[in-house]
């Protein structure tokens, strides 16, 4: 019996609150047409520097040879060049990682080549063995990096989709994998624009995205499931901008929590943990974004055209 | 309160279990991957072996297309072998999802004798000579009427002018087939090819069954690896090097002190927001958290999984993921306080109301966590397993674990508003309350 009492007295206060606009404080949905042009420039800039200056592709994906190398004693870019160009490879691509140290990169060598290079470096600058690291890629092998990466992405998103249709209903499934290509396209658009290398680690950082990204978005989706629930006479509209109200604490929250140790690598990882911690950063504030920007707001946009609930 | 039964036995499995655990971490210390380690890792393509038929029609076109799975197990097998002749410790050799062969060699950092000797073919052929090309300078060569799979051993070793040979013989059925060779061959030359270049072609003097040796071998050293891979078998297919990969011991040293450093700061901070956010409430998350990583690394530890540097990234992730249940919750509980519940129920409808949600959106990451395991190679599978294991681990802790600690707190004093980080909690009446929030 006092059971049935809370029960009643939740939902009678619950419809209280909703009804009244003024108790939510942030109007997420009316502003929507501004993220949803946010959103967009991002995404065409993105693609559009994809087709015009293409990815920064890393070995992974052009085929080539890759030599970390920790020299005797400190060594300038010209110096290295200069004897790299003695030898042929005057066009190798030259980074530097410490004053004495060098990532060098080239077309893909056999071992002939690289004994001839390492030979040369150790007897003009002196190295020290073994090398930091060396990879030999072979040109072609990218296809099945890419490919296997497709299959993973369009089995999840059919996973997530059906789990969500069940789960929720149809429209919200859509939204979601809205959401999710959103992301993506953000994510491949941020790689394009800063021109950061595209490796297999941003693979793997476009597929971790992939699965974390909607986390936030379930939340307010649940939420606003259960307020669809509790309340017939608030209009969606209300019902939603109520709803990402409530889950935006956890969301901040969150995201903030998931990005301190990002953050971190970021700053102190060497190159490969940096790699990871970039996508993830950017991936992590999109997603974040884009479910409190895009994905819910989508509903409503939905609903207006194709009313199901309360408009 | 035989709700307060159940939570002390929940909280004492879980004390048993965290207990295994931290036994785990000690009893099997985690493996590091070659990433972390330094070392080695090859990817290999098979591809089909070129049959040359007979030496008038020219080589047949090959036909690269499908390997059987069969031959490529059984590549993986026969290179294992030579792994192990070779003395290199724990090395790994797996299959990716596109049949590639990955072989790991942890602490190998020169590694091309190595993957010299392990993808080398070893194609033994025995053949008639029944011609030379004077333009082309080759032997033009009649079908293969032996190979090398019927050898029994093989030894580097000199020949009586101090030549560097390779020594070899037959087994018993490799014997009966050779003497009929020599036998109806006499005064031919025979050939004896090793991957499609003829070592050399001696003339048949007499009939031998049993033994025989190659010659034109650079050095012993080359024989030795000869007589190593003759003995471990000739490699059912080609194969093509895709990718070598080698990582020197310091930057696997640099990478696990900068990723664990990241890890623990990223703990602490999180530690700082959740009680900054949720006073007692977030130290109860602590131990959560902490039994979170202790459960994760054990179960790592026990699998035997290495670790790698993507599957740091991954239990890095997941201390995000860890307490993002609880700051669900919380964030439930304060708001149903402030809606003017008693604590009582506001902890149950808490709990109720976020479980669904917690399930839901930990559901959308395993189904990609799943995606990325079953087609992802080697190191983005080791992400997978982290990820996938640190969400079903931190439901356990986060909901199930914390849940009993604080329900059991729940009757005593300890947890009052101001424990909680809710401010405002005087009234009991709703309208009120819904009224101040305005």
């Amino acid at each position: 019996m006092a059971k049935d009492k809370i029960k009643k007295q939740q939902i009678k206060q619950q419809q209280q609150i909703i009804t009244d606009r003024s108790l939510y404080k942030f109007d997420f949905v009316g502003k929507r047409r501004i993220w949803f042009l946010v959103s967009t420039i991002i995404i065409i800039a993105g693609i559009v520097l994809i087709f015009v200056r293409g990815f920064n592709f890393g070995i992974d994906f052009r085929g080539g040879n890759l030599m970390e190398i920790k020299f005797k004693q400190n060594v300038s870019v010209t110096e290295l060049r200069k004897v790299m160009g003695d030898i042929g490879y005057g066009s190798a691509i030259l980074q530097s990682t410490a004053p004495d140290q060098y990532i060098i990169r080239t077309v893909p060598l056999d071992n002939k080549e690289k004994t001839k290079i390492l030979d040369n470096l150790d007897q003009k600058i002196g190295i020290v063995r073994p090398l930091i690291q060396d990879r030999n890629v072979a040109a072609g092998f990218s296809s099945q990096i890419i490919k296997n990466a497709l299959i993973a992405v369009a089995i999840s998103i059919v996973g997530i989709l059906i789990y969500i249709w069940i789960r929720f209903e149809v429209r919200f499934a859509v939204v979601a994998i809205i959401e999710l290509i959103h992301d993506l396209l953000i994510l491949l658009g941020f790689y394009a624009i800063t021109y950061r290398e595209f490796n297999s680690t941003s693979i793997a950082v476009i597929l971790t995205i992939l699965g974390y990204s909607l986390s936030d978005t379930i939340i307010v989706f649940d939420r606003i499931r259960e307020e669809i629930r509790l309340t017939k006479k608030d209009s969606f509209y209300d019902i939603v901008n109520y709803s990402e109200n409530k889950t935006l604490a956890r969301s901040l929250g969150t995201t903030a929590t998931t990005l301190f140790p990002v953050l971190i690598l970021l700053i102190i990882g060497n190159q490969t943990l940096k790699d990871f911690a970039f996508g993830l950063f950017v991936g992590i504030i999109s997603g974040n974004y884009s479910s409190l920007f895009i994905g819910s707001p989508l509903l409503v946009v939905w609903n207006n055209k194709f009313p199901k609930y309360k408009k | 309160m035989k709700q307060d039964k159940v939570n002390i036995t929940v909280i004492i499995i879980f004390v048993i279990i965290i207990g295994l655990a931290i036994w785990s971490i000690f009893t099997y210390p985690i493996k590091l991957g070659l990433d972390l380690k330094g070392g080695t890792q090859v990817i290999l393509k098979a591809t089909q072996i070129q049959q040359k038929e007979t030496s008038s029609s020219t080589t047949s076109a090959s036909s690269s297309g499908n390997v059987s799975s069969d031959a490529i197990d059984k590549a993986m097998l026969i290179m294992l072998n030579r792994i192990d002749k070779l003395g290199i410790s724990e090395p790994l050799v797996t299959k990716d999802f596109n049949n590639n062969i990955v072989i790991q060699l942890p602490g190998v950092d020169n590694p091309d004798k190595a993957v010299e000797v392990i993808g080398k073919t070893a194609q033994l052929e025995f053949k008639i000579v029944e011609g030379y090309d004077e333009t082309t300078r080759t032997y033009k060569l009649g079908p293969t009427l032996l190979t090398g799979d019927k050898l029994a051993s093989a030894k580097a070793g000199y020949d009586n002018n101090g030549r560097v040979v390779v020594e070899f013989s037959f087994n018993s059925e490799g014997a009966k087939q050779f003497e009929k060779i020599t036998s109806e061959n006499i005064g031919k030359q025979l050939a004896i090819v090793l991957d499609g270049e003829v070592k050399s072609a001696p003339v048949i003097k007499s009939t031998i069954s049993n033994n025989g040796v190659i010659e034109g071998i650079g050095s012993l050293e080359e024989a030795k690896d000869i007589a190593l891979i003759l003995q471990t078998g000739a490699l059912p297919v080609n194969l093509e090097i895709q990718e070598i990969r080698t990582i020197g011991p310091t930057l696997g040293q640099d990478s696990l002190r900068q990723s664990l450093i990241a890890g623990i700061i990223g703990f602490i901070l999180v530690v700082i927001f959740m009680i900054v956010m949720y006073r007692g409430l977030g130290l109860i998350s602590f131990i959560g958290l902490c039994s979170y990583v202790a459960l994760l690394w054990g179960i790592l530890s026990a699998l035997k999984t290495p670790l790698t540097l993507p599957s740091i990234a991954g239990l890095i992730l997941t201390i995000g993921i860890a307490v993002d249940a609880n700051i669900l919750i919380y964030a439930r509980i304060k708001e149903e306080m402030y809606k003017g519940k008693t604590k009582i129920v506001a902890f149950r409808e808490g709990f109720k109301n976020a479980l669904k949600a917690v399930i839901d959106s930990n559901v959308t990451t395993l189904i990609t966590a799943a995606a990325l395991y079953r087609f992802g190679t080697g190191p983005i599978r080791g992400f997978a397993v982290t990820l996938a294991l640190g969400i079903i681990i931190s439901m356990f802790t986060s909901i199930i674990l914390v849940r009993a600690i604080l329900f059991l707190m729940l009757n005593s004093k300890i947890i009052t508003p101001g424990f909680i980080g809710v401010k405002i909690l005087k009234n009991s009446n709703p309208k009120a309350q819904s009224q101040k929030e305005q």
